[in-house]
C-alpha cells in the first residue's frame, strides 16, 4: 500500500491527525515518499537497507488495555513498563511523566532539524501513535529503568519520547528492548539537557529475528551538560541506531558508544551526526562490532565543528572483528572542521581476528575456540569493565556468554 | 626417540625455507641450534609448535611416539611442547593470570591430572615469578602488552616454568636481555632441567650457551643443518662467525 493510502486509512489511530498544521506538514512528507524523491547516493539513512520493506508496510496499532506501571522503587529510582510505546502519566516532586496529549502537540510534531535527511524520522512523524514525555526537575538525581513491551504480532509502533533534564539534574536511564514477536518499532527520542545536567543513557537491545528496531536519538546539550549513550546490541533482528547530537552551549559533552554482536544474516546500521556549535565542547565516539556468518554493519559518522566552536575535542573510533569471510563492517568517519583551534581525530581498525594472538594462546595449550572467545572478550573488555552498574553488567555478561556459545 | 625430525622440507609463500632437515633429540638432552639470520631457525620452531602458515613439502616429525602432524597446536602444547617466542605477541585485554591458569589446566586435563584451583595457582605463579625477578604487578597486566623486550623474554620463561614442558624450544630468548637478566633467565632454565625433559635452544650468540651447557650444538645454514658437534662448535662460531659453514 502506498504511504498516502496507508496514512488515510489509519488516520484515526495516528496522533494529531485532526490538527491543521500537522496535516499540512504531513502532506509535505507524504509527497516526498510518493514521488520517490530519495537521493540514495548521498543519504546514509538509505544505505544497506531495503527501504521498500519499510515504506510498503501494513500499519497496525493496538492501544494497550493497561498502560504502564510506574514504580517508585526506592528513593529516586523508577521503573516503567512501556506497552506498545505508551506509558501512563505520573508526577511527584522530582519527575513528571506524561503520555502524549493533544495540547502539547508542538512538542511532538516538530522534528525539523533531522526530518530532511532521515526518512525513518519522516515515517515516525507521519504515523506517530505512541510516546511520552519525561521531565526531570531541577537539581535531582534520578534513576529510571524502562522495559519496552509489544503485546501483539505485526504491530507497527511509531513512538516519540521527549526527555528534559532540567538544570543541575542527573538521570541514569536504562532501556531494555527484548521483543520476541514479529513487529516493528520506530522510536524517536528527543533529549534536552539543560545547564549543568547529565544523562547516562544505556540501551540494551536483544530482539528476536523478526523484530525490527529503529531508534533515532536527537540530543542537545546546553552549558556544562553531558550526554552519554551506550548501546549494547545483541539483537537477532534488524537494528538501526542513529544519533543526532548538538552541542549548543559551551563546555558540553557527548559521549557515544555502541557495541554490537551480530550473527546469521543480521544487519546493524549505525550513524552519528555530531554538531559542535559552541566552544570548549567534547565529543567522543566508539563503535565496536563483532560479526559472524553473513552479518553486516555500517557506521557512518559525521562530526561537524562550527567556526565558533574553538577548543573542540572530537574523537571517532570504529573497531570490528570479522569472524567470517562473509561478514562485513563498513565504517566511514567524516570530519568537517570550520574552526582553527581544535583537536579531532578518527580511526578505524576492522579485520579478522589476530591469527598471531590465536597461535600464541593455543601454543600454551588453550583450544582454538577458547582462544577465540578470550580474544573477543578482550576486544570489548574496556567497555564492559566501565559499566559501573552491577546488575546491568551481569545482564550484559550473560548475553555475551550466549553470543560466545555460538562462536565456533 | 623423544623428538625425531626426518628429511623435513618446508615452504612458505613459494619460498623453500627448510631443506631436508634432520635432527634427533633424546630425553634429558640440551641441543643448541646456531645459525645466521634468515637461515630458518624460527621457521623450524614454528613448525614444531604447529603454526599453520607453512606448507610441509616432505618429511616427518615424531614427538613422544606421536606423529606430530596429527596433533594440532594446543594438543602439542598439552603433550608437553613449549615454544618461547622470539617475538612474543602482545594481547591487550587478556589478563596474564587467568590465561596461564586456564592453559595449565587444559594441559592437566589431557594428562588426566587434577585441575589446579585458583588459590594454589596464584601461589605457584607468585613463587615462580619471584624466582625470575618478575614484579608481582606485572601479573595483573595484559599478556605482553607494553612490556619491554627483556620483560617479554622473562615472561616467556615464567610461562615455561609454570607449564613445565617435556620439550622446551627457546627461540632467541637471549636477544634483548642484558647480562643480569640473562643470568636470571638461564637460572630459570637450569632449575627446570631434569633427566626427563629436553631443550632446543636457538641462538646466534655463544653467551647463552656459557650459562646453559648444551650437549649438542648444530649449525643451521640456509634451511639445513650443516654441522653437528659439541660445545666447541659454539666457540668456533664465536671466533670466526658463520662464514666457513656457508
Ligand atoms: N611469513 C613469511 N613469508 C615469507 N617469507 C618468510 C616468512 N617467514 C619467514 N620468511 C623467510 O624465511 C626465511 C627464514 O626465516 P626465519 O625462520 O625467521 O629465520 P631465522 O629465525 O633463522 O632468522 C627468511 O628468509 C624469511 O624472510
Ligand atoms: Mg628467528
Amino acid at each position: 500500500m502506498n504511504i498516502q493510502d496507508n496514512y488515510l486509512k489509519n488516520k484515526k489511530n495516528i496522533f494529531f491527525s485532526e490538527n491543521k498544521d500537522i496535516q499540512t506538514h504531513r502532506e509535505k512528507l507524504i509527497n516526498i515518499f510518493e514521488n520517490d524523491r530519495f537521493d540514495k547516493k548521498n543519504n546514509e539513512s538509505l544505505k544497506n537497507i531495503n527501504l521498500k520493506n519499510f515504506i510498503d508496510f501494513n500499519y497496525k496499532y493496538l492501544i494497550p488495555e493497561e498502560t504502564s506501571v510506574i514504580n517508585n522503587n526506592h528513593e529516586n529510582s523508577y521503573s516503567i513498563v512501556s506497552v506498545n510505546g505508551q506509558c501512563s502519566s505520573f508526577k511527584d516532586d522530582k519527575i513528571e511523566i506524561t503520555k502524549i496529549l493533544d495540547e502539547d502537540y508542538n512538542d511532538f510534531s516538530k522534528n525539523d532539524t533531522i526530518e530532511n535527511n532521515d526518512h525513518f524520522v519522516n515515517l515516525n512523524s507521519l504515523f506517530l501513535n505512541s510516546g511520552f514525555k519525561i521531565v526531570i526537575k531541577k537539581n535531582n538525581n534520578i534513576k529510571i529503568r524502562i522495559s519496552n513491551i509489544i503485546t501483539d504480532d505485526d504491530l507497527t509502533i511509531f513512538q516519540k519520547n521527549n526527555y528534559i533534564c532540567e538544570d543541575g539534574s542527573s538521570l541514569n536511564l536504562i532501556e531494555e528492548y527484548e521483543n520476541k514477536n514479529n513487529s516493528t518499532s520506530n522510536i524517536l527520542n528527543v533529549i534536552k539537557l539543560e545547564k549543568n545536567s547529565q544523562i547516562n543513557h544505556f540501551l540494551i537491545q536483544d530482539n528476536s529475528p523478526n523484530h525490527n528496531l529503529i531508534i533515532t536519538t536527537h540530543s542537545s546539550c546546553k552549558k556544562d551538560s553531558t550526554y552519554i549513550q551506550k548501546v549494547y546490541n545483541f539483537s537477532e533482528g534488524y537494528v538501526r541506531n542513529f544519533h543526532y547530537s548538538e552541542l549548543i552551549e559551551a563546555n558540553s559533552e557527548a559521549d557515544l558508544q555502541g557495541i554490537f554482536f551480530l550473527k546469521d544474516n543480521n544487519t546493524s546500521n549505525n550513524k552519528t551526526f555530531v554538531k559542535h556549535l559552541a566552544e570548549d565542547c567534547k565529543s567522543n565516539q566508539v563503535y565496536k562490532g563483532i560479526l559472524k556468518d553473513r552479518s553486516k554493519a555500517t557506521y557512518f559518522s559525521n562530526t561537524h565543528v562550527d567556526q565558533v566552536a574553538q577548543k573542540t575535542e572530537g574523537y571517532q573510533l570504529s573497531k570490528g572483528i570479522l569472524l567470517s569471510d562473509n561478514a562485513s563492517y563498513f565504517s566511514k568517519p567524516e570530519l568537517k572542521i570550520y574552526a582553527d583551534d581544535v583537536k579531532c581525530s578518527h580511526g578505524s581498525t576492522i579485520g579478522p581476528i589476530d591469527e598471531n594472538a590465536i597461535f600464541y594462546l593455543r601454543s600454551r595449550g588453550m583450544s582454538k575456540i577458547a582462544a577465540t572467545k578470550i580474544l573477543i572478550s578482550s576486544f570489548i573488555n574496556e567497555e564492559l569493565n566501565s559499566i559501573d552498574n552491577e546488575q546491568m553488567s551481569e545482564i550484559i555478561q550473560k548475553k555475551l556468554v550466549r553470543y560466545l556459545s555460538k562462536v565456533k | 626417540m623423544f623428538l625425531e625430525i626426518k628429511d623435513l622440507s618446508v615452504k612458505i609463500e613459494n619460498k623453500n625455507i627448510l631443506k631436508s632437515l634432520n635432527l634427533n633429540i633424546n630425553k634429558g638432552e640440551v641441543h643448541a641450534i646456531m645459525g645466521p639470520n634468515g637461515s630458518g631457525k624460527s621457521t623450524l620452531a614454528n613448525v614444531l609448535a604447529g603454526k599453520e602458515d607453512y606448507e610441509i613439502l616432505n618429511g616427518r616429525i615424531n614427538f613422544k611416539d606421536n606423529n606430530l602432524f596429527d596433533l594440532n597446536i594446543e594438543e602439542r602444547a598439552q603433550e608437553g611442547m613449549f615454544l618461547a617466542f622470539q617475538y612474543p605477541v602482545e594481547i591487550p585485554g587478556v589478563n596474564i593470570t587467568p590465561f596461564l591458569h586456564s592453559a595449565i589446566n587444559s594441559k592437566r586435563k589431557r594428562m588426566s591430572e587434577e585441575e589446579i584451583d585458583n588459590l594454589s595457582f596464584a601461589k605457584l605463579l607468585k613463587s615462580k615469578a619471584s624466582d625470575l625477578g618478575i614484579n608481582i604487578d606485572m601479573l595483573k597486566r595484559s599478556v605482553n602488552t607494553g612490556f619491554s623486550g627483556g620483560e617479554k623474554k622473562r615472561y616467556e620463561i615464567l610461562q615455561m616454568s609454570i607449564l613445565n614442558p617435556d620439550l622446551a624450544i627457546l627461540d632467541e630468548t637471549d636477544s634483548g636481555l642484558d647480562i643480569d637478566a640473562l643470568k636470571i633467565v638461564t637460572d630459570g632454565v637450569n632449575k627446570l632441567k631434569t633427566k626427563d625433559n629436553s631443550f632446543l635452544i636457538i641462538t646466534h650468540y655463544q653467551k647463552l650457551l656459557d650459562y646453559i651447557k648444551p650437549d649438542y650444538v648444530h649449525v643451521m645454514v640456509n634451511g639445513s643443518i650443516v654441522k653437528s658437534g659439541g660445545y666447541e662448535i659454539a666457540a668456533e662460531i664465536e671466533k670466526d662467525g658463520f662464514q666457513k659453514f656457508q
